[in-house]
């Protein structure tokens, strides 16, 4: 199988941006990714172009602004995972030989919905009794903290920490750090959650340029390969099911450590799906950064800190860089490129030489998550 | 409980005309008070609700009516406060666990608690554009 390589990484600010279309979202992402990478746009083979709610033909009308056309685009579509899953889709197409310059572009426009909770499907029947995502997030906290003793002041301390970490990236949709009492005087949302431990609403986009290993250094030379590329889909359930384990996730790490051939104790720095405060908690433990249960304490401990041991969300994650949903996997990767090469600036973590990203999503009945994709990324 | 569950039923417990239920999944006027009517497969015993007209474990078709426990434990519950127009607000939701084995998502009612006992009821849970109510079954903490 052929090696692939991240050549270039750009994204837009995550904000508001009520009165930009979808297409001017995403193309200055594009062009920051090419100049990344210093190629010509006509290098570029084929485009992978991820949204969940942007409708038919994102890529089409993005790449359209700036003459990217007349090669295969391909829009995917994978809820919170669709900008990660594109990214997959432009990894294999390049593994399989089709091609050797690839673009993957995540893009969202979350704003045009007004405010509120995010319009879920329908027709899902959870959703037609009333489920809403912070909801299902607020379940897993509570039964986490009803089985494992999680304090509120411990879960309020998530948002502390990713809002420090945004406040230092210039990308980042919310750039003010805020205290654990702010956090716990939030107006509520879903109980335990106060607004601060759910993620804004937001627009944003991201691009990321792939090439082929072996044609990569014709292009630069502080390259950053792909080690894994692992999707897959949660397993439905009609009964039991522990909330407390995200077992698409559990699978998933298992499969990304195994295609890498690395463990957690290789990992460095972690971009994992923090869409609300317990969800970062359960990814601790669902990628074995520590044990089950332990959740709480490792965060104490200051261990997934900027300069901690593993350091997760350094960007500020979703809760604080922002959560346009198919932008999400794509700005993850901008993250952990910046950070393999060192360009990260004051948040940069020390010596950070592997890194993993990791989106999950898709609130659907029976489902822990619909969809989960992860990648492991080295110098 | 039988006191919780009265509170619950409001008069037009026959009226099913406004109940956010996919077909016949909720019985009103069954014997001994409403009943969730969900599905088993005859192919391989699977127990569903709702019922779908394929069995998701063994992809069966034959999947006949079957009317579920009307008590349950409560896996997990939170009370929401953000939610879309139409829902009367703060609501509690959670996940319900059958002796059956199936894992109910339901609106709640009463004081409840995780590993808690509750029991079937329906309820008025919101208004629709039109603000005629909507109903939907509910359970509600036991004692």
């Amino acid at each position: 199988m052929r090696g692939v390589s991240v050549v270039g990484v750009g994204m837009i600010p995550f904000g508001k941006y009520p009165a930009k279309s979808l297409a001017d979202l995403g193309w200055p992402a594009v062009k920051a990714a090419l100049g990344d990478a210093g190629i010509a746009p006509r290098k570029v083979q084929a485009a992978f172009c991820g949204t969940a709610l942007g409708g038919m033909m994102a890529g089409q009308r993005i790449l359209g602004r700036i003459g990217l056309t007349g090669i295969p685009i391909v829009n995917v579509e994978n809820a919170c995972s669709s900008g990660s899953t594109a990214l997959r889709q432009g990894i294999m197409a390049i593994r399989s030989g089709e091609y050797d310059v690839v673009l993957v572009v995540g893009v969202e426009k979350l704003t045009k919905f007004g405010g509120g909770t995010l319009p879920l499907e329908e027709e899902d029947w959870e959703v037609s009794q009333g489920l809403v995502m912070p909801a299902l997030y607020a379940m897993r906290a509570q039964r986490y903290m009803h089985d494992f003793g999680l304090t509120a002041r411990q879960l309020a301390q998530i948002p502390v920490k990713n809002r420090a970490n945004g406040a230092l990236n210039p990308d980042a949709q919310m750039r003010t750090p805020v205290t654990v009492d702010q956090v716990l005087a939030a107006r509520p949302v879903a109980d335990p959650f106060t607004l601060l431990q759910c993620c804004p609403t937001g627009d944003g986009a991201a691009a990321i340029v792939l090439c082929a290993t072996s044609r990569a250094a014709e292009i630069r030379a502080d390259l950053v390969h792909v080690r894994a590329s692992e999707l897959t889909s949660g397993r439905y359930v009609g009964g039991y099911r522990d909330m407390t384990t995200p077992e698409i996730t559990v699978r998933g790490a298992a499969e990304a450590y195994e295609q890498a051939g690395l463990g957690p104790q290789d990992i460095r720095v972690a971009e994992v799906h923090d869409a609300f405060s317990i969800a970062e908690l359960l990814y601790y433990e669902a990628f074995g950064f520590c044990r089950r249960g332990e959740a709480g304490a490792f965060l104490e401990s200051g261990a997934t800190a900027i300069d901690g041991t593993i350091a997760v969300n350094p960007s500020g994650g979703l809760l604080a860089k922002g959560h346009p949903l198919g932008a999400t996997g794509a700005a993850q990767v901008v993250e952990i490129v910046r950070q393999l090469r060192g360009e990260a600036g004051p948040r940069q973590v020390a010596g950070a030489k592997v890194g993993l990203s990791h989106a999950t999503g898709g609130g659907i009945s029976g489902f822990d998550h619909g969809a989960c994709s992860i990648h492991i990324f080295a110098t | 409980m039988d006191s919780v569950i009265g509170l619950l039923l409001d008069t037009g417990v026959d009226d099913d005309r406004a109940l956010l239920l996919p077909g016949d999944a909720l019985r009103l006027a069954a014997p001994g008070g409403p009943v969730l009517v969900g599905g088993r497969c005859e192919g391989c015993g699977e127990r569903m609700f709702p019922r779908h007209p394929v069995c998701p474990a063994c992809m069966s078709e034959a999947v006949v009516a079957a009317e579920m426990p009307r008590h349950g434990t409560l896996y997990a519950f939170s009370t929401v406060h953000v939610a879309p127009e139409k829902w009367a607000k703060p609501f509690v939701v959670g996940y319900v666990d059958l002796a059956n084995g199936v894992r109910v998502f339901s609106r709640l009612a009463g004081t409840v608690t995780i590993d808690g006992p509750v029991t079937l009821g329906v309820a008025e849970v919101g208004r629709d554009a039109d603000g005629r109510p909507i109903r939907s079954f509910v359970f509600a903490a036991e004692g």
